[in-house]
């Protein structure tokens, strides 16, 4: 367990991290039920709003964080992991959160993933799958499937979807989730599991566009179709089982954790922290650092 | 007795060029002597052709002078590749291994006649004494500290800690190797003596570069958090920091790339800390839009552009100011970055405080424009007392404000309190989408106005600044003479050189250059009739700027030139002479017509 979720549990319900803006999702949208989710995961790690840092980056999904009453940051595309990892690191008590699209994360983001889950930093990052790019208006995403015709591509797409799933656990991710707001209550404990995660945890989240979506993708098709992974028996510490079940992705929607590392490695704000300490009686104060300059006879 | 001596050398990688250099250098400041080394090398990784140029003067030197003094060149072809940077003139010393069977009245020099020209047998006498052509260099270190008559008893006393480890025998060769090199000297006494007099103070120096002098300043200033890219010739400031950061509780990461760099940054910034990120050109491109995030966030954080040669890869290993219009109108949208460049390595440690300060109170990222020169050139300094820096931290809103606290309040000064992730009350949304007062965004036209005028008005205070120029000279004399970063080492010298030539010429040196202090250049322009701008770009980027900006006089030219094209203050010294006598004619014939 995290330094995070060991200080004491404050009594918080859902409500107290729901802020007063509305959201400008469509009637409809999975990203509705993502946030109630969260709202719930949060009440039950019980930090208050203000220790929460939620960083996002552009896109429908990525207004999430002003949905909340935590200190929300939605900065640019694509680059939500590496503030998110600035403010960890700045400040390793807080609880940090990170949210965005899969054209945020595996798009014009993408070069950040296998770089935060190499360092373990202790966050949870949720990617809003949806296979199309919804605030732009219905274009290609890198999730959406070969042959699938948008607005900007007119005649099919002619490249094979990313797997975010197989991507992470290629990346060496320690804690692989996936979930849907077709089921909220396996959502919210995915989402807090994650939290609770000693180290960075990836949870992929499909949450259908009402508006550009595909059939299949909605929520009424996801809860026909989901399986979860607890009911097929699938052992979350077995990585190789966790990968062949990603390979699924795309073609089987498997909800719940795909991996968890049951002997979590360190966090790069934990190492830091002891290499502060061990570092810390060779200096007296910062005036200190200037004595490099001084030449020695 | 000389008070200002120019050493040139060049050789292959593996001449030991550099180090000699440096203990040269180190010799000089333990007794007192100022001066200032460049280094400069061939493309390759290892190897290749090295050199080293170095000023020692008795008083402060802002640059590393002009043509050689003496010239030493292990071998001729190594020494040629540098061209205008070793320049060598009718008063030069002439000194190269006479392994290289180049007659002394055939050395590859074209178009000079050097004062005196020897040819020594370094690697001969490295052999004999050192027993390997690697004491070469220290041969060398033998010669001039006899001819200088500087530095004998500190190198001696560097060789013997340097090798102590590896023997008695070792350290006596070396300390042979150097005696030989003295004897050298004695044996051979120059026509014109270049001893040097004694130092202006005696005391120790400090030897600074401005990569590291940054780094340094920043841990003063309070930075807790770095995270940057690999990058030449700004890489000194993440080596620096990853080294000592930690000691004082901060935090390095050396980021998967530029962007990420940068995004670190802004997030510890905006989760409370003070935070620097390095680099240079290219990386500097691809900063940009998180220039802007933390624009319109409004938060703090200081970015260095160690300037080379550009546009693209350019010339990573040369230095350049081509970046000052990039730097003034990085990332997109109506706003405001400061810009401060240093004038040497030394200047480095108050700009980088300033940086700091500036960045705090005005919750903006700060650019500070250093360039390869600054950043790596060695250079002596007086002992830095950081006990009377000032420490400016960015206003955080009081237990009452965070009563009800709104974090883009629309204030009288532009600046509003700001809350971090940890504080109760203080919650808000940060945001790179334009936002009303509280956080929320917001896609209304009026709303923009407001936040846009909110975060421009917030830098005019910073506008009447004049402790950020160096202004110099008689008020009410016609020629000027502005320059910028390092070069402005060169122009302030030369100012001195026209002022004792009887030019009226007054200096000004920006050290803030974006935004542009109207009033602080109109009033340096009301005696201006005609002048100069000097800096190392092709396109004359500062005075386009300025004529941006300021009604700036007809008469003023420029002296630009691409990066590592050598400019002299002899050479704007001679541009200054022009230009006062044009100006004589115009009166003359202004008076005759009149």
């Amino acid at each position: 367990m995290s330094t995070l979720t060991a200080r004491p549990i404050e009594d918080y319900t859902a409500k107290d991290f729901k802020s007063t803006l509305k959201p400008i999702w469509c009637p409809g949208c999975g990203d509705f039920g993502v946030v109630q989710a969260i709202y719930r995961a949060l009440a039950n790690i019980g930090r208050p709003p203000h220790e929460i840092a939620f960083i996002s980056g552009i896109g429908c999904s990525s207004r999430i964080p002003g949905y909340t009453t935590a200190y929300g940051f939605n900065s640019v595309h694509g680059r939500a992991l590496p503030i998110a990892q600035g403010i960890k690191l700045a400040n390793p008590d807080l609880l940090v959160l990170g949210a965005g699209g899969d054209g945020d994360g595996f798009s014009i983001g993408g070069g950040h993933v296998a770089h935060v889950i190499r360092r373990n930093i202790d966050m949870t990052y949720l990617v809003m799958d949806n296979q199309i790019y919804g605030l732009t208006k219905g274009q290609l995403s890198p999730t959406s499937q070969r042959g699938r015709q948008t607005v900007s591509s007119a005649h099919g797409s002619m490249e094979s979807p990313v797997n975010p799933l197989l991507y992470v656990l290629g990346y060496g991710a320690q804690f692989v989730a996936q979930g849907t707001p077709a089921d909220m209550n396996g959502l919210a404990t995915i989402i807090e599991e994650g939290i609770r995660f000693p180290g960075f945890a990836f949870i992929n989240v499909q949450s259908p566009c009402v508006t550009y979506g595909l059939e299949d993708q909605m929520l009424k098709a996801q809860k026909a179709s989901m399986q979860t992974l607890a009911s097929m028996g699938h052992d979350p510490s077995d990585r190789l089982a966790a990968m062949g079940l990603a390979q699924e992705y795309g073609e089987k929607l498997y909800t719940g954790v795909f991996y968890r590392n049951p002997e979590p490695g360190p966090t790069f704000e934990g190492l830091a922290k002891e290499r502060q300490a061990a570092l810390k009686g060779t200096v007296s104060s910062r005036a200190d650092v200037l004595n490099v300059f001084k030449l020695k006879t | 007795m000389n008070t200002d001596l120019v050493i040139g050398m060049a050789g292959s990688g593996g001449d030991g060029i550099v180090s000699a250099g440096e203990s040269l250098l180190t010799a000089a400041a333990l007794e007192g002597y100022h001066g200032v080394m460049t280094k400069s090398f061939g493309p390759q990784i290892r190897g290749g052709e090295s050199s080293f140029k170095l000023r020692v003067c008795t008083h402060k030197v802002l640059n590393s002078g002009g043509t050689l003094d003496i010239a030493v060149a292990l071998n001729w072809e190594d020494f040629l590749k540098f061209g205008g940077e070793l320049p060598v003139s009718g008063s030069t010393i002439v000194v190269y291994d006479s392994n290289t069977n180049v007659a002394i009245d055939k050395i590859p020099l074209v178009g000079v006649t050097p004062a005196e020209v020897f040819a020594v047998p370094f690697e001969q006498m490295a052999r004999e004494t050192g027993g390997s052509d690697r004491a070469k260099n220290t041969v060398v270190l033998g010669l001039m500290a006899g001819w200088l008559g500087i530095g004998k008893e500190q190198m001696l006393a560097g060789i013997r800690k340097k090798l102590s480890k590896k023997g008695a025998e070792i350290v006596d060769k070396a300390e042979k190797a150097f005696h030989a090199g003295l004897a050298y000297a004695q044996a051979h006494p120059l026509q014109q003596s270049r001893t040097m007099a004694e130092p202006e103070k005696p005391t120790a120096k400090f030897v600074v570069d401005g990569n590291d002098l940054c780094a340094a300043a920043a841990i003063v200033a309070g930075c807790d958090f770095f995270s940057g890219y690999p990058i030449t010739p700004s890489s000194e400031i993440m080596h620096f920091l990853g080294r000592e950061i930690w000691k004082y509780g901060g935090t390095m990461l050396q980021a998967e790339d530029e962007i990420a760099g940068i995004g670190a940054v802004v997030g510890a910034s905006f989760a409370g800390k003070k935070a620097l990120t390095a680099t240079s050109g290219p990386g500097m491109s691809l900063k940009t839009e998180m220039l802007g995030l933390a624009s319109i966030a409004e938060l703090p954080l200081v970015c260095v552009n160690v300037q080379r040669g550009g546009p693209s890869t350019g010339i990573p290993t040369k230095s350049e100011q081509s970046d000052l219009l990039q730097a003034a109108f990085s990332a997109h949208g109506d706003v405001i970055r400061p810009v401060l460049a240093p004038v040497s390595a030394e200047d480095m440690f108050g700009v980088t405080i300033e940086a700091f300060n500036m960045a705090e109170y005005y919750q903006s990222p700060v650019i500070i424009l250093s360039d390869q020169e600054v950043g790596q050139r060695k250079e002596t300094a007086e002992p830095i007392d950081a006990s009377g820096v000032k420490i400016i931290d960015r206003r955080r809103p009081t237990e009452k404000e965070l009563e009800k606290y709104t974090r883009f309040r629309l204030t009288e000064t532009g600046i509003s309190p700001v809350s971090h992730p940890g504080m109760k009350g203080g919650n808000y949304l940060a945001s790179g989408i334009e936002h009303n007062e509280s956080g929320a965004p917001t896609a209304s036209g009026e709303m923009h106005s407001k936040m846009n005028d909110k975060r421009l008005k917030k830098f005019n205070p910073l506008k009447r600044r004049r402790d950020l120029f160096i202004i110099d000279g008689s008020p009410d004399a016609p020629l000027a003479l502005i320059s910028w970063g390092s070069s402005a080492g060169l122009a302030i010298e030369a100012h001195q050189l026209a002022v004792k030539a009887g030019l009226k010429v007054k200096l000004l040196v920006p050290k803030l250059l974006f935004p542009v202090s109207e009033e602080i250049y109109q009033d340096f322009f009301l005696s201006i009739k005609r002048g100069l701008v000097v800096e190392q770009n092709q396109q004359a980027q500062l005075y386009r700027l300025l004529r941006m900006y300021v009604d700036v006089p007809r008469g003023i030219e420029t002296l630009a030139k691409s990066g590592s094209n050598p400019i002299t203050p002899s050479e704007i010294v001679d541009r200054l002479r022009h230009i006062s006598l044009a100006l004589q004619r115009e009166k003359q014939h202004d008076q005759s017509h009149g």
